[in-house]
């Protein structure tokens, strides 16, 4: 179990390193760099001088050899966009990202789960067929429609804030009022990312439960009189959960990483929106800083995932202690 | 197996769940906004407004982007003032000047009892200190507030004085100095001397330490989210019945990205306004909007920009290419102006909210606009003939002229991605073109890409919006000298490529340093004539802009310039004044 632990460990930081390497490397290899946010018109020396300031004069391995040197001391450099330490911007962002990550897993966990023991239970009648139709209808919607969807409708009914994350002057407000603020601003974008996911989860938590519904010791718990709700509840429902648990990890992880574009349509300031944000203005170390932050999320993810899989199936437990 | 729930048990709580959530939507859009009281100005309140960017820095003298812009417009003051809506000139922190004949000297009398925000007193030695900041190559005043190459030099006879002397006679004069940020020295001297300057006023300051003498003053900034100005007490302003301004307590800068969101929430009333124009395919949206009540779309004007189409014509760059021999030449691009029919690139490209355009100055800017220049009116067959005349013609009947080496007039446009205006004006350019036989491939590309590849003219032709700095031409010299960074079809050349170039050289030389403003014109007049006849660029069409707010905003002065409604912020009030404070 440690060995594996460790192992994990390993591996994550190692796709850490990897992920902010490759999208330091790929942003200064691609065409265009920082200096083409002075202006199509910026004189020759201004480029250069920002050139030199970001370090963007040295060559690509001298650059990426500084710029690890100092990541391992959590120095991820200073951002062009933002003309602060990208620590400080990642560390607030990260921040808000986890708060609107951890609500939104948990309605679409809630919601999926539930309704999927609803129409994995029960694939006949008009419930279930509803449920299927609007999980279907979810998933097909691209993010983007559906945030701009939720926006509108939050905009016109006045319902709830139709995006940002605080209200003007909730920073003067005591830690109450101020969390209740932003508990007010939190629907829009969890709903946003949270709808598809549960989608998701129905989708997978009903096929596992169909799945599994002719099963030899379902039939045996049957036999020896289990009622349908123990049956459902007790033995049917913790092995089905083995492909949700594995999906789970890796939704997990995107959460926390970020959706740009749920984040950039409702104003959200969290991480999918900077690491956008970075991309366009080609701010390399803030990319760069990004990546690492959003790799280290997956990395934790597919752990919870890992961890989760293993808690509900003794198969997976066997792995772990082997 | 079954769920142990039956459906048909969940009918209930389902439909008392709708029913509470539909009395909860109920009472929530039964909250109306304040109605407008009055037409006057109202003490109080905050504004909100968007902005698409975050800032970078608080100080205007080290970044010249739009965002440090305006904050800059909303916390300093300007030793004068070019007036937005009718582009005149107005005393600000200078109330009056007197300038030598020869035009190089300018004797500035500050306005007295003008202080700080943080109540220290403002003189001519801050106006010295932002000269010598402005002076500094280091910094991005040094390339634009320059007069005969040379920076401004100041002296200061006494604390209420300022001297200003330019290298040269200037015909811009002193409303240069309204690109001047003048600059608390008490508080940024220090970082000046230890060559600190540029992350002085970074985002991470202290809010406090970011003094001005503007009609507002930092109160936070929260990355992401937005910038929060509150009402400077000691701002010198007032109003004609003698009343302090600004009107507002609070201005909000709330940052949305996003432009489709940004419009929602200016149309729920989230926010009051916004700082770019609307969109073409908004306006529908936009009227409905001002239909119900919830919405006071305006008129900004034509604006001062066209899109542009042009080719690189930089000789060295293209010599191998045999298509650019006959690029280079007048007629060609003559031809390709008579291909496109303006008022339907009007029509089609910005829906009918356009006005046809020869030139660069477009009718926006009234001062310099003439009407007067050589047209190419929507004609194929002239276009054919100069094509003929130049030997193209399409040979092989696949739709493309070519030269008599087989050579096809088929070039790759580059178009900046994600602007629909952009990209539906280089498809509609893309046909006109087709119709005379010119190939036109668009590859739409980041800007930042678009942009590389201009500098290193490694590109055919580009379409996009040059964006000019200045409404008085010789504020954009580095556009129409020849050996100007802006000078966009072919940059910063050692000497002149073509004898027309040289010609605008002179003239625009001396139309800089001419302090008679009809000569200036005259002068002009020529510069866009030569340009129109040689056409190293097309343009097609300006934009008509409109911007809209919500109704509980009053004084409202638009103007076609950025920002377009907080140039005027000081006179800005809310409908309900403190009462109508926003959430």
């Amino acid at each position: 179990m440690v060995r594996w632990l460790v192992g994990r460990v390993v591996s994550g930081a190692v796709l850490v390193v990897l992920a902010s390497s490759t999208a330091l490397v790929l942003t200064r290899l691609a065409p265009g760099d920082v200096t083409t946010q002075l202006g199509p018109f910026a004189s020759r020396a201004e480029i250069e001088r920002t050139r030199e300031r970001f370090g963007l004069d040295r060559p690509v391995p001298v650059e990426w050899a500084v710029w690890v040197s100092r990541a391992v001391r959590l120095d991820f450099g200073t951002s062009f966009l933002y003309n602060r330490p990208v620590s400080g911007l990642l560390g607030r962002a990260a921040a808000n990202t986890g708060l609107l990550a951890t609500l939104s897993l948990g309605v679409a966990t809630v919601l999926g789960v539930v309704l999927g023991l609803l129409t994995g239970s029960r694939p006949r009648g008009w419930l279930p067929a509803l449920v299927r139709a609007a999980s279907i209808l979810l998933l097909s919607l691209p993010p983007l429609l559906t945030s701009l969807l939720l926006v509108f409708v939050a905009s016109r009914t006045g319902w709830a804030p139709p995006g940002g994350m605080t209200s003007v002057g909730a920073a003067d407000a005591d830690w109450l009022a101020w969390a209740a603020d932003v508990a007010w601003h939190l629907p829009v974008p969890a709903m946003a990312l949270a709808l598809p996911l549960a989608a998701s989860f129905e989708r997978l938590q009903a096929q596992a439960l169909a799945d599994g519904r002719d099963a030899p010791f379902l039939t045996a718990a049957r036999a020896r009189g289990v009622g349908p709700r123990v049956l459902l509840l007790r033995h049917a429902w913790p092995v089905s959960l083995r492909p949700l648990c594995a999906a789970y990890g890796m939704a997990v992880g995107a959460l926390l990483s970020g959706s740009f574009v749920v984040e950039f349509v409702t104003a959200w300031p969290g991480l999918g929106r900077l690491m956008y944000e970075a991309l366009r203005a080609r701010d390399v170390y803030l990319v760069a800083g990004c990546a690492a932050a959003g790799a280290f999320f997956l990395a934790l993810g597919t752990l919870l995932g890992d961890v989760l899989l293993a808690a509900v199936d003794p198969r997976a437990r066997e792995g772990l202690d082997a | 197996m079954s769920l142990p729930i039956r459906p048909a048990r969940l009918i209930g709580p389902l439909v008392t769940l709708l029913l509470l959530a539909g009395a909860f939507l109920y009472v929530r859009a039964g909250r109306s906004t304040v109605a407008p009281t009055g037409t006057g100005p109202v003490r109080g309140g905050q504004l909100v407004s968007s902005i698409r960017a975050e800032p970078r820095t608080f100080n205007r003298a080290v970044s010249q982007d739009q965002i440090t812009d305006l904050l800059n417009t909303l916390t300093q003051g300007r030793l004068v003032r070019v007036n937005r809506a009718s582009f005149e000139l107005e005393p600000w922190l200078a109330e009056r000047w007197e300038s030598s004949p020869n035009g190089r000297q300018h004797t500035l009398h500050l306005r007295k009892g003008v202080t700080w925000s943080d109540g220290s007193p403002f003189t001519s030695a801050d106006v010295l200190f932002s000269l010598r900041v402005a002076a500094n190559p280091k910094f991005v005043l040094a390339s634009s507030l320059t007069v005969g190459g040379e920076p401004m030099r100041g002296a200061a006879p006494d604390a209420e004085t300022v001297v200003v002397t330019f290298a040269a006679p200037s015909g811009i004069g002193i409303r240069l100095l309204d690109q001047l940020p003048i600059l608390p020295k008490h508080k940024l001297e220090a970082a000046f001397v230890a060559g600190t300057f540029e992350s002085a006023w970074n985002t991470q300051v202290v809010p406090a330490d970011v003094v001005g003498t503007g009609p507002f003053v930092l109160r936070e900034y929260r990355p992401g989210e937005r910038v929060v100005l509150d009402r400077n007490p000691r701002y010198w302003r007032k109003d004609a019945a003698g009343q302090p301004l600004p009107y507002l307590d609070r201005l909000v800068l709330d940052i949305v990205p996003d432009q489709n969101a940004e419009l929602l929430r200016l149309q729920s009333g989230a926010v009051d306004l916004t700082q770019d124009a609307l969109r073409p395919e908004d306006f529908v949206t936009v009227r409905r909007s001002e239909d119900q009540g919830a919405l006071t779309r305006f008129e900004l004007g034509v604006a001062t920009d066209a899109d542009a189409f042009w080719f690189c014509l930089k000789p060295e760059a293209k010599k191998q290419d045999r298509r650019f021999a006959f690029v280079r030449l007048p007629a060609f691009r003559q031809a390709l102006s008579h291909a496109v029919d303006r008022e339907a690139f009007a029509q089609n490209v910005f829906l009918g909210e356009a006005v046809p355009v020869w030139g660069p100055i477009t009718p926006g800017n009234r001062q310099w606009f003439t009407p007067n220049l050589p047209r190419y009116p929507p004609d194929a067959r002239r276009a054919l003939e100069l094509l003929k005349e130049l030997g193209l013609e399409d040979r092989d009947g696949n739709g493309v002229v070519e030269a008599a080496d087989g050579t096809e007039a088929r070039f790759t446009v580059l178009v900046q991605r994600g602007i629909a205006a952009s990209e539906r004006g280089a498809a509609f350019l893309r046909e006109a073109a087709a119709t005379i036989g010119v190939a036109l491939d668009i590859v739409p590309l980041e800007s930042g890409v678009v942009i590389q590849r201009m500098l290193a003219c490694d590109y055919d032709a580009v379409y996009m919006r040059v964006l000019t700095t200045s409404l008085d031409p010789a504020g954009n010299l580095d556009m129409w000298l020849s050996s100007g960074s802006a000078h966009f079809w072919n940059l910063s050349q050692r000497t002149p490529a073509t004898e027309w170039e040289q010609r605008i050289d002179t003239l625009m030389l001396e139309q800089a340093a001419t302090l008679d403003q009809a000569r200036r014109r005259d002068l002009f007049n020529d510069v866009q004539r030569i340009l129109a006849e040689n056409l190293p660029v097309l343009y097609f069409a300006a934009p008509r802009m409109y911007a809209a707010h919500t109704p509980r905003v009053r004084g409202v002065v638009p103007s076609v310039l950025r920002p377009p409604i907080l140039w005027n912020a000081d006179s800005l009030s809310v409908a309900g004044g403190a009462g109508a404070a926003k959430p």
